[in-house]
C-alpha cells in the first residue's frame, strides 16, 4: 500500500486534538492548512488495455451526493468529515439527489448533477456504443479528513464491490 | 488504491497544487471552479466533450502521473 497509515494516523490524531478549538470556532479553512497531507512516494498504475466500447465504467464523485429519499446525508459537522460512501444508481435523476458537503458551493450541481457526476452523458455514450456499459451502481464520497477509516474500511469495500460488478475503468471526479 | 487493485482510473482536477498532493495516475486538468469539473450546468455538449477527452486520455496516457490540461473556458465555445 502506498499510503503510510502508521505514519499518518498519529499525525492525524494530533491534528484533530490541536485543531478542535479552532474547528469549533468555525475556522475550518485555517486548520486545513495544517492538515498532515500524505504525498505518496510512488504512484500505483494499472496499464489501460482494451476498447472503451467493450468495457464497463463506474463513476465516482466526492461531491457529497446521497439519494435523499432512501439514504442518510453525509455528516457535515464532524471535524473528521464523513468517510462513508453512498451508492448512486445509474437510474438516478436530478430530483433524487441531495448534497451534503460543507466545503464547496454546490448551487450549480443542484441545477445539474452532471457537472460533477456526468451519469446522463455516460448513459448517452453507452446508448451510442462509444462505451460498453455504465455499471448499475456508481458512488459518491463527501468531505473526509479521517483518511484512516476511509482507507481501512470504506475503500476496500468499494473495491470489492466494483470488482464483483465487473468494472473495467473508474472515472474519478473530486470537488 | 483502485489502480493497485488492477482497475485503471482517470481523474478530473482543477487545482494543480492539490493534484500534486494526490498524485492521480492519469488526470485531466480543467479551468473551471470547484464543484463544476465538467463545465456549466446544462452544457451537454461540453460535458460530453470532456468525457470523450477522458476516454482518449485512457488510451494515450502511458506514463504514470500524466496530466493533460484541457483548453475549455467557462461559457465560451469549445475549440474546434
Amino acid at each position: 500500500m502506498t499510503f503510510d497509515l502508521e505514519k499518518f494516523n498519529p499525525a492525524y490524531q494530533r491534528w484533530v486534538t490541536e485543531s478542535l478549538p479552532e474547528f469549533r470556532a468555525g475556522r475550518m479553512a485555517e486548520i486545513v492548512k495544517r492538515y498532515p497531507f500524505v504525498v505518496s512516494d510512488d504512484m500505483p498504475w494499472t496499464p489501460y488495455k482494451g476498447q472503451p466500447s467493450e468495457q464497463t465504467f463506474a463513476l465516482v464523485t466526492s461531491g457529497g451526493f446521497f439519494m435523499k429519499d432512501s439514504q442518510p446525508a453525509f455528516d457535515t459537522v464532524s471535524i473528521h468529515g464523513d468517510p462513508s460512501l453512498r451508492e448512486i444508481p445509474k437510474t438516478v435523476s436530478q430530483g433524487d439527489i441531495g448534497i451534503a458537503h460543507a466545503q464547496y458551493d454546490h448551487s450549480l450541481a443542484e441545477k445539474d448533477i452532471n457537472i460533477i457526476f456526468p451519469i446522463h452523458r455516460m448513459i448517452e455514450l453507452e446508448e451510442e456504443k462509444i462505451i460498453g456499459r455504465v455499471v448499475a451502481t456508481n458512488y459518491s464520497f463527501s468531505y473526509v479528513n479521517d483518511v484512516v477509516t476511509l482507507v481501512t474500511e470504506t475503500i476496500p469495500k468499494f473495491i470489492s464491490r466494483i470488482k464483483a460488478d465487473g468494472v473495467d475503468v473508474v472515472l474519478l471526479v473530486p470537488v | 488504491m483502485t489502480e493497485e487493485a488492477g482497475i485503471p482510473t482517470i481523474s478530473m482536477g482543477n487545482v494543480p497544487d492539490r493534484m500534486a498532493h494526490i498524485k492521480p495516475p492519469r488526470a485531466l486538468l480543467v479551468k473551471f471552479a470547484r464543484g463544476s469539473m465538467f463545465g456549466e450546468p446544462g452544457n451537454v455538449k461540453r460535458q460530453r466533450r470532456i468525457i470523450l477527452d477522458a476516454l482518449e486520455a485512457l488510451k494515450t496516457m502511458t506514463e504514470p502521473g500524466t496530466i493533460r490540461e484541457l483548453p475549455y473556458r467557462w461559457q465560451q465555445p469549445d475549440p474546434a
